[in-house]
């Protein structure tokens, strides 16, 4: 699903944000990518999502082969995956219903088929009854559900959250980490990016840790068997 | 592209009009007035055309025979005219004829020629010849001179040759005017498309990262630019037709006894109207595309 062998990413002016970073992230995985700030963890969530591209090794994500891919692919590669961004990055002139249904639009989807889908994904994340609220009306929890449902909207195969908890309440933290564990239940690869080592350890899921831009841990959960979830 | 798709981004393209209409306002008003400005140096353009071809087509020259000369002598130097390489037809007009032409033309004042008939006649026989091409003008008119019995030869060489000169100097003027303002159009237009992609540089960063096309992403601002290029080009074009009509149905009043030949010069509204909508809706919609082409790079570069 991820595989990263031998990345290397060192930026224009000389920072070496990753180095010799090598993981392999299973179709259905749960993994914590945990760090400090300036980690490292950004830049592995840019690589992910081709927004950068490495400058040494070889990436490969939901099939595609990131070191050669084509400008013109890179849209593909995005379609494949949902992502859950700190900041929500939900448009505010759009209410809740238009701004999941524009994920698919993009996506040229059929109207009947996103009207369907969308009613579907709110449902799951509890805001049918929002749907037509404007997200600067919403709680920072409400707004992350709002991100979830988006991401989730035309049925990915992974799932990435960047800091889903970084804006939000201890008691909102705790649901959105509910929903992505039902989410990664239904077989769903999900990817929580954090810099919370109590989150993390909270549940018991696979931990990356990277610090300095490499890798210095990688913790299985308990009764973790391999080629399977735990 | 589903048709639920493009009717959804035509409509946000429309809708980012309506949200900017300030600026849409101002670039419409630049445009048509870069429109205006090229559509009447066209039209310009295009009568000094249509008044180089009249005059070619009257590419006559007259030969004015030597007064003491028998006809056998006037149709031998027809025979010679006739095998001058580039001469088309040569007519004979007697001293008679012309007399009673002019006399003709003068209305009124016709009665004033009668004392000029037989031995009193002033005027000359001539040969009104036709050429085939009027860039030859000059040597035929050289070479019909040296015909023995040919006392004066006129043509509207000088004129055709200042009109030529003319219309050299116009077509380049135009088409530096149309280069010029095409150029200001495009960044008019650029800069409006720039600002709408600015306020929504967040929307478009979303958009990319959820998977959307650059296709996908460009198409309202496409639309956008495109519409207020054709409604620009469809009132400059309005005002231009209208424009030209009022002036065409003044300029007869400039040139009375003249009305047949203006008449033939100037071209109809009739006839310049369709090329003038066509055209106007052309190149508002290529200056709409090219200016948001402009715009949009930077922004998808993510």
């Amino acid at each position: 699903m991820i595989q990263f062998e031998h990345v290397y990413k060192t930026y224009p002016e000389g920072n070496k944000a990753l180095q010799d970073v090598n993981l392999h992230i299973k179709k259905g995985e749960f993994v914590f990518i945990l760090g400090h700030s300036g980690a490292g963890k950004s830049t592995f969530l840019k690589l992910i999502l081709r927004e950068e591209a490495a400058t040494e090794g070889k990436i490969k994500v939901n099939g595609f082969d990131l070191t050669n891919i084509k400008k013109r692919r890179i849209p593909y590669l995005r379609r494949s995956m949902g992502v859950v961004f700190q900041d929500f990055r939900l448009i505010p002139t759009l209410s809740v219903y238009e701004n999941v249904a524009f994920a698919m639009r993009v996506t040229n989807v059929k109207e009947s088929e996103i009207k369907k889908r969308v009613g579907y994904v709110l449902s799951l994340v509890g805001l049918s009854h929002k749907k037509d609220v404007y997200p600067t009306l919403l709680s920072g929890g409400e707004q992350q559900r709002v991100a979830l449902a988006r991401a989730l909207a035309h049925s990915p195969k992974l799932i990435i959250a960047d800091e889903p908890t970084g804006n939000i309440d201890p008691e909102m933290s705790m649901e959105m980490m509910e929903l992505l564990t039902a989410v990664n239940s239904v077989g769903t690869t999900v990817v929580v990016v954090t810099h919370e080592h109590d989150l993390a350890h909270r549940f018991n899921k696979r931990i990356i840790t990277i610090d300095h831009g490499t890798v210095v841990g990688d913790e299985l959960p308990c009764a973790y068997t391999r080629g399977g979830r735990a | 592209m589903r048709w639920s798709s493009f009717k959804y981004l035509f409509k946000q393209g429309i809708h980012s009009m309506i949200a900017n209409r300030m600026m849409t306002l101002a670039s419409l008003g630049v445009l048509m007035v870069c429109m205006l400005i090229t559509g009447f140096t066209a039209l310009l353009t295009a009568n000094i055309n249509s008044l180089m071809d009249w005059l070619g087509s009257q590419n006559e020259m007259v030969a004015m025979l030597d007064r003491t000369l028998t006809e056998q002598d006037y149709f031998t130097i027809g025979e010679s005219i006739l095998s001058i390489q580039g001469v088309e037809e040569a007519e004979y007009v007697s001293k008679e004829q012309a007399l009673q032409e002019m006399s003709g033309q003068m209305g009124e004042y016709a009665e004033l020629f009668s004392e000029l008939q037989g031995e009193e006649n002033p005027l000359y026989a001539q040969y009104n010849i036709r050429i085939t091409d009027p860039s030859q003008t000059a040597s035929i008119m050289d070479t019909v001179s040296q015909i023995s019995g040919v006392e004066i030869v006129h043509s509207p060489e000088s004129l055709i040759r200042t009109f030529l000169n003319v219309q050299q100097w116009v077509q380049i003027v135009s088409w530096g005017l149309v280069i010029v303002l095409g150029v200001v159009s495009a960044v008019v237009i650029s800069n409006t498309i720039r600002l709408t992609v600015f306020a929504r540089r967040r929307e478009i960063n979303i958009m990319k990262f959820v998977g959307a096309t650059n296709g996908f992403i460009r198409m309202p601002f496409f639309v956008e630019g495109m519409t207020v290029g054709l409604v620009a080009g469809l009132v400059a074009s309005g005002i231009v037709i209208g424009g030209y009509s009022v002036i065409i149905s003044k300029l007869g009043g400039y040139f009375v006894g003249w009305e047949s030949a203006v008449q033939q010069v100037i071209l109809p509204v009739g006839v310049v109207w369709p090329w003038v909508m066509a055209g106007f809706s052309a190149f508002g919609l290529a200056l709409g595309s090219v200016g948001t082409m402009a715009s949009m790079r930077k922004y998808l570069d993510v």
